[in-house]
């Protein structure tokens, strides 16, 4: 029950602000269903930390601990945005465009509803049609602008994504095929695949698992799909921007992890481990090669999650309790810090009204709060302590300098030149001398608030390893064979 | 059920026929010029794919598939074709597909393509106990000649185009090796596609009134 209004929510949500015409209406329904769902999810977290399974509307639905730790990430960081979101939303869309301000609210929580149902459910085939569901509910926020640019950006996003995931289809009805030609009658369901694994035909879940991987893939950024993500995220509205890379990226790669764990059990790790270690090497390089010479800050942020899904699958590539470990904690770190810098780079572009670097500069002078949290965020995200993702980067090479030596020290001195490059383009632009017509004081700053708890989640998880956080991420492993 | 009763060397022959008969106008895709006629074309290949469909579903005597069948019918044999020759109708002026690569070397890449799928798709084929398993890298031929036509034609009407035709090979793939997937998935997928093409529909239009052409070789401002 708690599951199905889970999923309810957003949905109706969503009707129901297509359908009002006030604006006040309009943001209060908006931020109590973020809250809303944010609540509901907590109550089913918590009761799958608790060793339990949730199943609704017979086997359809389905939530375990992977599942749930998604949820988590999905809600969580939906709420802060959608908190965010009122504030943006007012400053860029007056009352003249009221319009795309409900075009908005509505496609906001559709998106957030098609997340929740792609992580929620057991059936393969149901996940597919909802990831291709949040292409359809995000292409028209990446051109919500509607200039020439976010229209390009929107027009690539939707034919790659679409491209992309029909591959990703061909890979579901193979691992059908291959349930199906073996045992009979099995569904396509992840649990009964998952329980027969070991009797499917391993010459077809091979070659599966490799449209899985270039289908999901690409909408998980892995390079060299990746094309249309700096384009799309950079052009979407921030608040979308930072749900799309913190957490629309790791749904892409959520799928990839249902079928590794099926495909791991049928053919041994290797295989999909060696895969994902050269897409995640290459999504690495290519990223570090654009990161350097970027002159937009939102497309370096876009590119930097390029680089971070790449860490990710390293992670679970080099496999064992610890890459995975490492893999499953920066998804969340990654999810935290690359969320943060987007919604300040909202900030920013508000304030500067350019997105190129070289326009923003004296950012610290000007907007003191949002150039300060920019600036942390930064040294989040780029892997200095005592922030949480040194921590979990750290855990990742140090399990692949063991197994994968070479895999692991070209990704370290990937990482370092990144470490150059982003911090001298951020430099310039907290620094400097501000335009000087421009009014002192940050856009938007109340609105910057909730940004506080992803700052201190980043520092907690950063100098401690809570004890519940660590037993949640076993409970996930378990189920993804690296225990 | 049904009374008739198909023994199933007659299905295996009537399949890679009319699986062959889809390839045949993937590729045909490549040979029309104008928009009208290529929207055609999609719509013809969606006929035989719901043809292919039903015959299955009589002989394997499955009302879901029955309902697949006539669900494709609906949706890419009907509605789809019309969105699209409405938005033709709607732009006007430029109604010939400009090619990167003209006709010939084009079919020969088809070719490559079909040899690839081949050799890709005939030992998961052969391993396949159902006896319409042999067309499986017809299909998948389908599939990639799809995606060439995507990456080769610069119109956005086209692109779509391409994009459909890989979906109807993947349905079709999909149907050969398993008898299809289970309804409310099939559903699922129609619906999605249904609804892309409506959202690229309106981009097209956007891309018209913002580049005055469906040119989408002139999308590359973003660069980097």
């Amino acid at each position: 029950m708690m599951l199905l209004s889970l999923l309810l929510i957003p949905l109706v949500a969503a009707a129901l602000i297509a359908l009002i015409r006030r604006r006040a209406l309009m943001e209060l329904l908006h931020t109590l269903a973020g809250l809303a769902t944010l609540g509901t999810a907590a109550a089913i977290v918590a009761q799958v930390c608790s060793g339990a399974v949730l199943t609704a509307a017979g086997d359809l639905f389905r939530v375990d601990a992977l599942s749930a730790f998604m949820v988590a990430i999905i809600t969580f960081l939906g709420a802060i945005a959608s908190l965010y979101a009122v504030g943006y939303i007012r400053a860029e869309f007056d009352g003249e465009h009221l319009s795309r301000a409900r075009l908005f609210f509505a496609l906001f929580h559709l998106f957030v509803f098609t997340m929740l149902v792609a992580v929620t459910t057991d059936n393969l085939g149901v996940m597919w049609v909802a990831i291709e569901g949040t292409t359809l509910a995000t292409v028209f926020l990446v051109n919500l602008h509607q200039t020439r640019t976010s229209l390009e950006a929107a027009y690539k996003y939707l034919i790659l994504s679409s491209v992309g995931i029909a591959l990703a289809f061909i890979g579901t009805a193979l691992v059908y095929y291959a349930g199906a030609a073996k045992a009979g009658e099995i569904a396509v369901n992840w649990s009964a695949l998952s329980a027969a694994a070991g009797s499917l035909n391993p010459e077809v879940l091979r070659l599966a698992f490799v449209f899985i991987v270039i289908g999901y893939g690409t909408k998980a950024g892995l390079a060299p799909m990746h094309t249309w993500l700096p384009d799309a995220h950079s052009e979407a509205p921030a608040p979308i921007s930072a749900l799309m890379s913190g957490v629309l990226l790791n749904v892409g790669l959520y799928a990839i992890l249902r079928f590794k764990s099926v495909v791991d059990s049928a053919v041994g790790q290797e295989f999909a481990g060696r895969l994902l270690v050269g897409m995640g090497l290459f999504s690495i390089l290519i990223a570090t090669a654009f990161l350097v010479r970027q002159r937009n800050y939102k497309r370096m942020l876009a590119y930097s999650s390029v680089e971070h899904i790449g860490i990710i699958c390293l992670g679970l590539g080099f496999g064992g309790y610890w890459g995975v470990f490492g893999a499953l904690s920066h998804v969340v770190n990654h999810a935290l810090s690359k969320s943060l810098l987007f919604l300040l780079s909202g900030n920013i572009l508000l304030k500067y009204h350019s997105a190129e670097i070289r326009e923003v500069r004296g950012l610290l002078q000007t907007a003191p709060w949002t150039g300060g949290l920019f600036l942390a965020g930064t040294f989040a995200l780029i892997g200095l302590p005592p922030f949480a993702p040194f921590i979990s980067e750290f855990i990742i090479f140090r399990a692949g300098l063991e197994t994968h030596p070479w895999a692991a020290a070209t990704g370290v001195i990937l990482l370092v030149i990144v470490f150059g490059g982003m911090l001298a383009s951020v430099n310039g632009m907290l620094y400097g001398e501000p335009p000087a017509d421009l009014p002192r004081g940050d856009a938007l700053r109340v609105w910057l608030a909730p940004l506080a708890a992803n700052f201190v989640l980043l520092l907690v998880l950063g100098l401690t390893l809570p004890t519940p956080f660590v037993a949640a991420l076993e409970q996930v492993l378990k189920i993804l064979g690296g225990g | 059920m049904m009374g008739v009763a198909l023994s199933a060397e007659v299905l295996s022959k009537a399949v890679n026929l009319l699986a062959f008969v889809a390839l045949g106008l993937t590729i045909l895709l490549i040979v029309r010029t104008r928009l009208e006629g290529q929207v055609r074309v999609f719509g013809l290949q969606s006929l035989v794919l719901a043809s292919l469909c039903v015959l299955i579903a009589i002989y394997s005597r499955s009302l879901e598939l029955f309902g697949i069948g006539a669900a494709l019918f609906v949706v890419k044999g009907i509605i789809i074709p019309r969105v699209l020759n409405r938005a033709v109708a709607n732009i006007g002026l430029v109604r010939v597909a400009t090619p990167y690569l003209g006709t010939a070397p084009a079919l020969i890449i088809c070719g490559i393509l079909t040899i690839i799928s081949f050799y890709v798709m005939t030992p998961i084929a052969a391993s396949n106990p159902l006896p319409a398993a042999d067309a499986i890298p017809l299909a998948f031929a389908g599939v990639l000649i799809g995606f060439f036509i995507m990456v080769n034609r610069r119109r956005a009407v086209t692109q779509i185009l391409g994009f459909l035709m890989l979906e109807n090979g993947i349905f079709l793939l999909a149907l050969l090796a398993t008898y299809g997937v289970p309804f409310i998935v099939e559903m699922g997928v129609f619906l999605d596609v249904l609804v892309a093409v409506l959202i690229m529909e309106v981009f097209v239009y956007r891309i018209k009134d913002n580049f005055d052409s469906i040119d989408v070789g002139e999308l590359e401002k973003l660069k980097e």
